[in-house]
Formats: structure tokens, C-alpha cells, sequence
């Protein structure tokens, strides 16, 4: 348990601190204190790794290459369209 | 059965069952540069060169087979990332294949209502978010919806039962070793409103209001969508690592992940049951 209490009374509204920090959604100002605060505290730093790393493997897990014919179905779908309504 | 399914769930913020294109392209997002005063006013995100470039057509002249080609040009790029959106919405192949051509033939026929220069990435993947909800689950005729809700139940007051400090940084380390198919299956097991909101901001980085425009709630619902979905993904992903045998030792002198294939190999002891147990608290 952390008993850091900067960003937030409890881990939860501590966490969605830092959330909205790695989704940039705070104003400059309030990004510079978290960004100063993390500098210092191990336990949040912990975190904000965390969420880190937990983004970058979603996202690698989750590109996916269309299969080769989409594209193609696609064009020749938009393209029917088109004649039909000539 | 829109207003019912609304009716019946408020809390979640209802997701639209109508597909209203024009609706995607109203004023208040996404900046506007249909002429390039746009940028002047200093308060509009700076454009990219391909959006400059979009923002120069003049739709009202345009000829149909002008209109095409941009299509083309501007919207097929994103053909790879529709398919992955989709298949987190559709869970198989040849769904996500269905459901992409759908989109893209809406969104081409909705093209003349797209204003060039806003953010066409989000205006595709709210017509995709559409499709997904009018088109597919439709099809399913099987109320997602309300099997969702008796997951989230346990789901959430699981998440919230213990806080997300069961994952510590041996373990961040093991995630990062987690083969891409425990990590979908478990994006795929928390429920979709919660799954299509870390998906559209983690994967693809849309901010907030883009969410909510995509998903047609509130950024408030947005936000705590995002808090309890990313919550849930941490504890399936915790739970994950843990079946596949990768231990965090927690005081960090000793290797913190170790693959029990691996230490097999190395002849190294890996944690017991009861270390596992500790480490739950």
C-alpha cells in the first residue's frame, strides 16, 4: 500500500491522476506538479510505469493486419455503388 | 428498441442505435479548415500537411469521381486499424472483415457530409462504432448488452475489491512477456463499452472527447469507463501472468520474471504456490 497522499486521498483517485496524466489530459500547470511529484516519489513513479507498460502491450497485441483481399473487397464495393447509381 | 435498451440502462449512458452521419461532423470538434482561416485564431490543434491538403477541396464542386479518389486517398489508409477496432467488436475474422467493408461502404456514401480538414480518423471510427452496434449485434439477435451487465457486475466489484497494487513492477515486467493472445483474450473478456473505451484510447491515443464522440456519451462517461476498464485489464492481466508462471519476487535483487520452462531449463527454483499466495496479500 502507498501512504502517498499528492495526487489523490486514496490509490484510486491516485491512479486517475495518473491516468489523465498519460492520456494528456491535464493543463500544463497540473502536468509540470505531477510530472515534478513523480520525479520524487517511488511509489507513484511504480505506477506510472506500470500503466506504461501495460499500453505498450495492449498495443502491440492488438495490430492487426487486415487480411490481403479487404482492401480489394472494399474498393470493389465503393465502386459498385458508383455504377449503380449512374 | 433503442429507447427500451436506453430506458433500461441510463447508469452505462446508452450507446445509439441510429446512425446519424451528419451528426459526426457538427461544429464543436475537431478543428475546422475548410478555408485555412482556421489556423489564425491560434485555439485550433495544428494540422498536418495531409489535412492542409484535404482542407483545400470544395466539396459543394466536386465531381463524384473527384470525390472517389479522395476516399481512397484519404480514408483506405486506415483499412488496418478499422480491421483490429473491429476485431476487438466482432471477436472473429470474417465478422471484423464484414464489418469493416460495411463501415467504409457507409462512410463512402457519407463522404459529401464529411467537412475535410476535421479528424476523418475518428469520423470512420465512429461509423465503424455504428455499424458495429446497428449492423452486427443486430444480427446476433442476442442482447450483448445485458450479458455485459451481469459480467461487470462480479467483474467490477472484483476490481474494486483489490486495488490494482496486486501488480508490481517484477510483475509490470512479466506483462511485457505475455503472448499477444492472453492479452487480447483478456481485453476480450471485460465488457465491450468498458473494452472499446481503453481500446480507442490506448491503442489508438484518441483523446477523450474524440472518445465520446466515437461512442456518442459524455466524456464523464468516458472517463470512467476508461478508469474501471483500465482497472479490469490489469487485474486479468495480473491473473494471466500469474497462469503462465511468471513470478515477481516483489524485493527485486533476484531475476523477477522467470518462465518455469525456463527455469526448468536452468534448473532454477521457481516461486510455490504459497509465495503466490504472499504476494495476493
Amino acid at each position: 500500500m502507498s501512504d502517498c497522499q499528492s495526487l489523490g486521498d486514496c490509490d484510486d483517485s491516485r491512479i486517475a491522476r495518473i491516468y489523465e496524466y498519460l492520456d494528456g489530459a491535464l493543463s500544463c500547470d497540473d502536468l509540470a506538479e505531477i510530472k515534478t511529484h513523480l520525479d520524487s516519489c517511488p511509489d507513484c513513479a511504480e505506477e506510472h510505469d506500470l500503466e506504461c507498460v501495460i499500453r505498450s502491450v495492449v498495443k502491440r497485441s492488438c495490430k492487426e493486419a487486415a487480411p490481403e483481399n479487404l482492401k480489394a473487397a472494399i474498393l470493389d464495393r465503393i465502386h459498385q455503388s458508383r455504377t449503380a447509381e449512374v | 428498441m433503442s429507447t427500451s435498451l436506453l430506458a433500461r440502462r441510463p447508469a452505462v449512458g446508452g450507446w445509439p442505435v441510429t446512425v446519424d452521419l451528419a451528426v459526426m461532423n457538427s461544429t464543436e470538434h475537431a478543428p475546422t479548415l475548410a478555408t485555412g482561416n482556421g489556423a489564425e485564431t491560434g485555439t485550433e490543434p495544428e494540422l498536418t500537411p495531409a489535412q492542409l491538403a484535404e482542407g483545400s477541396v470544395d466539396v459543394s464542386t466536386e465531381s463524384a469521381d473527384d470525390r472517389r479518389v479522395r476516399f481512397e486517398r484519404d480514408a483506405m489508409q486506415y483499412v488496418d486499424q478499422l480491421y483490429s477496432a473491429a476485431m476487438r467488436m466482432a471477436r472473429n475474422p470474417s465478422d471484423a472483415e464484414d464489418l469493416v467493408q460495411e463501415a467504409y461502404t457507409k462512410a463512402f456514401s457519407a463522404f459529401h457530409q464529411y467537412r475535410p480538414g476535421t479528424n476523418l480518423k475518428a469520423w470512420l471510427y465512429r461509423i465503424l462504432t455504428n455499424t458495429y452496434i446497428n449492423l452486427y449485434r443486430k444480427r446476433q439477435r442476442e442482447p450483448l448488452q445485458s450479458n455485459s451487465d451481469q459480467v461487470e457486475d462480479w467483474q467490477l466489484a472484483r476490481a474494486e475489491s483489490h486495488t490494482s497494487r496486486g501488480l508490481r513492477s517484477a510483475e509490470a515486467e512479466a506483462l511485457d512477456h505475455l503472448p499477444d493472445s492472453d492479452v487480447k483474450r483478456a481485453l476480450q473478456a471485460i465488457p465491450e463499452e468498458f473494452r472499446l473505451a481503453v481500446y480507442f484510447a490506448d491503442v489508438e491515443g484518441f483523446a477523450y472527447k474524440e472518445i465520446s464522440e466515437i461512442m456518442n456519451t459524455p466524456i464523464g462517461t468516458v472517463m470512467s469507463r476508461l478508469h474501471r476498464g483500465r482497472k479490469m485489464l490489469r487485474d486479468m492481466l495480473a491473473d494471466y501472468a500469474k497462469e503462465r508462471g511468471f513470478h515477481g519476487n516483489g524485493a527485486g535483487s533476484a531475476p523477477a520474471v522467470l518462465d518455469s520452462k525456463v527455469a526448468v531449463a536452468l534448473d532454477v527454483p521457481t516461486g510455490t504456490a504459497s509465495n503466490d499466495q504472499e504476494k495476493n496479500k
